[in-house]
């Protein structure tokens, strides 16, 4: 079924490991560069994302995603730059405004953690399909109705889009003027509402029967429409990246 | 013969490199007219685009001299009207009267003019006393029937039925087939997208066969109904009474049980 998702279908390492694996990279690329807050740990971790992307072969993607952020990012430099209020040493000078060393650390510091995680998330986001996501939480404990709610707020939206092109049809073929200048498609949209919003809670009841009746809410143990693929690597990742959390933990006591 | 639809060469594909349609060439006259064909064959898709709710990719359609590429699907609705094959795809208005009343109001905006053609298309499906029912309270062959009205209300010269007599008991496939023929008798150009083979031979007096988005087989009906190979090519069966003659020997293509019963009569009456 269509759903609404920046999932990209290729076939790469990446795409193969297991949905908690990448669920514990992102908890992992969070942690260690808040537990070791040395702009080096932080440029590691981007170092490791950006190369798991490329072998992902999804990078590109997540581009368009990185420039909204960093517009955000920018506005933080400037701000910290010239009046974070530990700011001593100048660094450099624009007209009239000064840029503190210490300020623009702490901003490059804060903006690397941002782009940390939310590279991780891509990594998840772009290379897992959400279905299999759900499938996999559920698997692990989440409640099926959660599990289903969360798929189906994906899949709302491309059948909403499905629904108004059905009743624009409909429309149109009755001599409603649909297409055209601005004014034309505004004022068309106004008699879609109704329609479409109807549809949607009849589509919402006949859906919720179709599920109670293939026994949705039934008691008992479930299976599974796929098998869960269980490679003797994704345990490797698994420990090794709860390994290097403790590790960093330890470095960071010890120290 | 006045043609009021004019296909030439139509190519179309809903993705790129997947044609549905292959090059389609057809005129319509005033005969009444049914389109036959395997699923995926691309009936629907061709009435879409008669009706402009798609546009060619290449080629060109002419309904009543204009190309559909230089109109919206709005504006030709005066002249063409199309009954979807799914009503639940039609319907979408919350009482049966202005579900009817949609169509009419939206080309002459006249009420009381629409209002009367409303009530006499409701008239002809026997649903004149479910005006203020909620169309999704009604059963699927009544939603199929208020379909049909709320085309008929418009009063076009063209009606396209897709698949008119879903859900559709005897009575009212013989109330469609009267509507279909009175469309007809009143001049109007009458298509229709059908897989029951039977109604076909009893009801159009042309059809054509679309086999893998091209024109198989263009012709009457009793003609078409006699390419058994042919026809066997393009996945289809002919209709029982044509089958029956055949296996009988009868060189003669029956298309109704009435042709039938007299030929048999005939020679009955020959042979006692």
């Amino acid at each position: 079924m269509e759903t609404l998702s920046l999932y990209v279908d290729r076939d790469s390492p990446v795409h193969r490991v297991d949905p908690i694996s990448k669920l514990l990279y992102i908890l992992a690329a969070t942690a260690i560069p808040i537990i070791l807050p040395s702009l080096l740990t932080a440029a590691v971790v981007l170092a490791i994302s950006v190369a798991l992307l490329l072998l992902g072969r999804t990078f590109r993607r997540v581009i368009p995603l990185i420039s909204v952020i960093v517009f955000v990012l920018l506005t933080i430099l400037i701000i910290q730059g010239l009046f974070r209020a530990g700011n001593v040493t100048p660094l450099f000078q624009l007209g009239s405004l000064i840029f503190y060393r210490e300020g623009l650390l702490y901003a490059v510091r804060i903006s690397l953690r941002v782009i940390n995680i939310m590279l991780a998330f891509a990594i998840l986001i772009l290379t897992t399909k959400p279905s299999d996501l759900f499938e996999t939480l559920v698997r692990k404990g989440l409640s099926p109705r959660i599990g289903y709610v969360l798929s189906s707020v994906l899949q709302i939206i491309p059948q909403m889009q499905n629904t108004v092109g059905t009743i624009t049809d409909a429309q149109r073929s009755r001599g409603m003027e649909t297409e055209g200048s601005l004014a034309v498609r505004l004022r068309a949209f106004i008699p879609l509402i109704g329609p479409v919003v109807m549809s949607s809670l009849t589509q919402t009841r006949e859906r919720s029967i179709a599920l109670e009746v293939r026994g949705f809410s039934a008691k008992g143990k479930k299976s599974f429409l796929n098998e869960e693929i269980q490679e003797p690597y994704h345990r490797f990742i698994r420990w090794g990246l709860l390994l290097s959390i403790i590790l960093a933990l330890v470095w960071r006591v010890a120290a | 013969m006045n043609s009021s639809i004019v296909v030439e060469d139509l190519h179309f594909a809903y993705n790129k490199g997947e044609e549905v349609l292959k090059g389609i060439s057809l005129v319509f006259d005033r005969r009444s007219t049914a389109i036959i064909g395997q699923n995926g064959a691309g009936k629907t898709t061709f009435a879409k685009l008669l009706k402009g709710l798609l546009k060619p990719d290449s080629g060109s359609i002419s309904i009543k001299g204009i190309d559909t590429k230089n109109t919206t699907a709005a504006g030709l609705s005066r002249h063409i009207g199309l009954i979807f094959q799914n009503p639940n795809d039609q319907i979408f208005k919350s009482n049966v009267l202005d579900e009817v009343m949609f169509g009419p109001l939206n080309i002459m905006k006249e009420e009381k003019r629409a209002r009367d053609l409303a009530l006499g298309a409701l008239e002809k499906v026997g649903l004149v006393n479910e005006l203020e029912q909620n169309p999704y309270d009604l059963t699927l062959s009544q939603r199929k029937l208020i379909a049909i009205a709320s085309v008929l209300a418009m009063d076009t010269e063209i009606v396209i039925f897709d698949e008119p007599t879903i859900a559709q008991d005897h009575r009212g496939k013989e109330m469609i087939k009267g509507i279909i023929r009175e469309l007809v008798g009143m001049g109007k150009l009458v298509l229709t997208i059908m897989h029951d083979m039977d109604f076909v031979a009893e009801t159009f007096e042309r059809t054509i066969v679309f086999s893998q988005g091209q024109v198989a087989l263009d012709g009457s009906t009793r003609e078409v109904f006699t390419q058994e190979e042919l026809l066997k090519k393009a996945g289809l069966e002919r209709p029982h009474v044509t089958r029956l003659g055949a296996k009988l020997g009868c060189s003669h293509t029956f298309l109704t049980a009435e042709e039938f019963v007299s030929f048999a009569k005939k020679s009955d009456h020959r042979g006692g």
